[in-house]
């Protein structure tokens, strides 16, 4: 390749990765909807603040409902970042370049929502910072703050590495850049000018960082798995409840990357960086993880569900024959089974039903984790007496589900802004693999 | 058809009273109950502690309106509907009790009790106290324990002695005796009950491996078993060296999961401060590093 061609296709993909990157009444419209959603939301987490958590349906039986629920899934969607980074890409997978910015974008803002969360399940947010003054460290409650904090700014820094190179590409090559944006930019990029001593201390923290990451990913779910496993409650009281909520956590994971991955190639005009085959790769992926889910599912349930010990029999009656029922056997078959059976078939793994069977295991994935957490609390060991009919069942109040919507509106906003202002794809290494050795910045 | 819907809206009306009516009924003798004494400002003020220790957690402070949230609900005692009550009423429901309402029988003395209303009554400027009536002399048997431990026998002996009508002492035969000790929550039975013999004594096998402190000693009391209150007992105890000297430290006194922070199990500590530091260390390096990008480019 002559030096004219290396630029020529340099400029292309500069072009391609970066031309969505300005301010257009598209992006200002759809940032303006999930304000307005927000400050609706942040409404009823203000009247929660001002009444007390009172206004939402949890009582004395069902203290985690909705809010729990939802934390726990949010956990489990950043784990992709991990998967996706660390463990396919430590193993040498190519293919996987286009898509690891967006499961660290997905990585990143999952988990900093998440401790936003369990804020929002304090009735003296105020306190928080007790959490950390009064801090045992016996109790899995201060492992989890540790490990999301540290795993937030594990992904913080994989997300922001590899930028580094493309923020300088940016500064100086993308016209449709806001000016008032290029000094940012500019100041982000660290003065990169692809030398070989900056590009080696990039790689080798990327390095470290992918290394650190698996533990730290695996700490958080396990932690979070533990955060309900190290209580002997029926349902909960499981040795398998780590690595179930780990490969839980890739399933939801993968399918929020598909969705993210569809709407990026099809808004950012990606087709020929987000091809059919990397759909069809992630299908497989999806479809690996959940069989692997599938396997510790049947763990859960048909261990206990054979000894049928008494708690564990009421529980297992509401979730398989009773009030859970509906619920469960939809999650399961709808988000579980018929998905693996369909993406066996490779016409399923195209972009569009991938990306259908991707909604439907995800939304699964949320009900799931509301089946692990609330129907257990309905059947304590030693029932309450003389209560209200409404500490005994549990129902979510309007205002408690705005304020487990808030934190989806909250994910989109951090992931729109990232990939609005920021290549979708790395832009640098992209280029490194079609050959560019070196940037020429003129 | 219109005739049945009145019917049905008779009985239902009808239902609904009967299952008002039935809450909680305090037979009629008891309402006539009066107190033994005149409340006096004295009264109302021990009543006002005995009030915050034992009624406050769910009525309230009286007048405040502030009591718990519970189903029934207990309602502030100083407002018309628990005032309208005979203070034979209110001192039935204190000592009776009605879950969740607990039953002070057995917490607070007779005289206690009375001191309480006696407080309550204070928040109702229209109560005039019926005149007191005091209780009529006792005539059961006055019985009183003692307690001794009989090395020879290897046996616990209880003897019962009774105020005899005359005034005179005498032993107490046919008393039916209970024997206890402390253990960690509450007393435990030692053996059956025995019946006192014509010396007005009872027998207690006491078990050879019995644990007690790190001395040995073990709290005994014995107690007359008197479940229709015929009687009034004075019962007996005694701090007794007939267990095993037994020292075991307390659960929390050692370092623990369970414990408190100061005294976290150290491999815990350990495993934690090691894996923080180690994960931010190499955090910190990597910060470091990416400072130095900028470093390099400058020279």
């Amino acid at each position: 390749m002559t030096m004219d061609d290396n630029n020529l296709t340099f400029d292309k993909i500069t072009s391609d990765l970066t031309h969505h990157i300005r301010i257009n009444k598209g992006f200002m419209v759809w940032m303006g909807f999930l304000t307005v959603s927000l400050a609706v939301c942040l409404y009823a987490y203000s009247m929660q603040l001002r009444t007390g958590l009172g206004v939402a349906g949890i009582r004395d039986y069902v203290t985690w409902g909705l809010y729990l629920a939802n934390f726990v899934f949010f956990v489990a969607a950043s784990l992709i970042g991990m998967l996706i980074s660390a463990v396919l890409g430590l193993i040498g997978m190519k293919w996987l370049t286009p898509i690891t910015r967006i499961a660290e974008t997905i990585a990143v803002a999952f988990a900093a929502v998440a401790g936003l969360i369990i804020i929002s399940d304090m009735g003296r947010p105020e306190r928080l910072a007790y959490v950390f003054i009064y801090a045992r460290p016996q109790s899995p409650i201060l492992w989890d703050v540790t490990v999301i904090t540290t795993y937030f700014v594990l992904s913080l820094l994989l997300l922001f590495l590899p930028l580094i190179a493309d923020m300088a590409v940016i500064h100086r090559k993308v016209a449709s850049l806001p000016s008032w944006l290029k000094p940012v930019y500019k100041s982000l990029s660290l003065n990169f000018t692809d030398r070989p001593e900056q590009n080696k201390i990039i790689n080798r923290s990327i390095r470290i960082l992918l290394i650190l990451l698996i533990p730290a990913a695996l700490s958080i779910h396990t932690v979070t798995s533990w955060l309900f496993a190290v209580t002997s409650r029926a349902g909960w009281d499981s040795t398998v409840f780590g690595p179930y909520f780990v490969s839980g956590a890739f399933v939801a994971g993968s399918a929020a990357v598909i969705i993210a991955m569809f709407f990026f190639r099809k808004n950012y005009k990606l087709q020929d960086y987000l091809t059919d085959m990397h759909f069809n790769n992630m299908g497989k992926v999806l479809a690996t993880v959940s069989l692997v889910y599938l396997y510790f599912n049947i763990n859960e349930f048909l261990v206990p569900g054979y000894k049928m010990k008494r708690a564990d029999a009421v529980h297992l009656q509401e979730l398989f024959a009773g009030k859970d029922a509906l619920l469960f056997w939809v999650v399961q078959l709808g988000g579980l089974v018929l998905p693996i059976l369909f993406m066996l078939f490779r016409r399923f793994r195209k972009p569009l039903p991938i990306m259908l069977i991707s909604i439907a295991v995800l939304i699964a994935a949320w009900f799931k984790r509301y089946i692990i957490v609330i129907p257990t609390q309905e059947h304590p060991f030693l029932p309450i007496q003389h209560v209200p009919q409404n500490f005994v069942h549990y129902s979510p109040t309007l205002i408690e589900t705005l304020i487990t919507i808030a934190p989806f509106i909250l994910v989109l906003i951090i992931i729109t802004l990232i990939s609005k202002f920021f290549p979708v794809i790395p832009l640098h290494e992209t280029a490194r693999e079609k050959g560019i050795e070196h940037i020429k910045f003129d | 058809m219109r005739f049945n819907k009145t019917l049905i809206i008779i009985f239902l009306f009808s239902l609904g009273t009967r299952v008002a009516a039935q809450t909680w009924v305090v037979p009629d003798d008891q309402k006539a109950v009066v107190a033994p004494l005149k409340f006096t400002p004295d009264m109302q003020k021990q009543g006002e502690q005995l009030y915050m220790k034992n009624c406050q957690s769910c009525h309230g402070l009286p007048g405040k309106d502030n009591w718990a949230k519970l189903t029934p609900p207990p309602g502030d005692l100083s407002k018309e509907k628990a005032q309208k009550q005979t203070d034979g009423e209110i001192f039935y429901r204190i000592t009776t009790g009605k879950v969740p309402m607990p039953e002070f029988r057995n917490i607070l003395p007779e005289d206690d009790r009375w001191s309480v209303i006696a407080y309550l009554r204070s928040f109702n400027p229209k109560y005039i106290q019926p005149n007191p009536v005091a209780k009529a002399a006792f005539t059961g048997r006055i019985v009183t324990l003692s307690m001794q431990y009989s090395e020879p026998m290897k046996k616990i002996v209880v003897t019962a002695s009774e105020q005899l009508k005359d005034g005179q002492a005498g032993l107490a035969s046919g008393v039916e005796i209970m024997l206890y000790v402390k253990r960690y929550f509450g007393k435990m039975q030692v053996g059956d009950v025995k019946t006192t013999n014509a010396k007005g004594q009872a027998l207690f096998e006491f078990p050879a491996d019995f644990p007690g402190n790190k001395d040995g000693y073990v709290e005994v009391s014995a107690m007359v078993n008197d479940p229709k209150s015929i009687m009034k007992t004075t019962p007996a105890n005694a701090t007794l060296a007939i267990g095993v000297p037994t020292d075991k430290p307390s659960l929390t006194a050692t370092r623990a999961m369970w414990s408190t922070r100061d005294k976290a199990p150290v491999w815990i500590l350990l495993t934690y401060t090691l894996s923080v530091i180690i994960v931010w260390g190499f955090i910190f390096y990597i910060i470091y590093s990416i400072l130095k990008i900028k470093r390099l480019s400058n020279g």
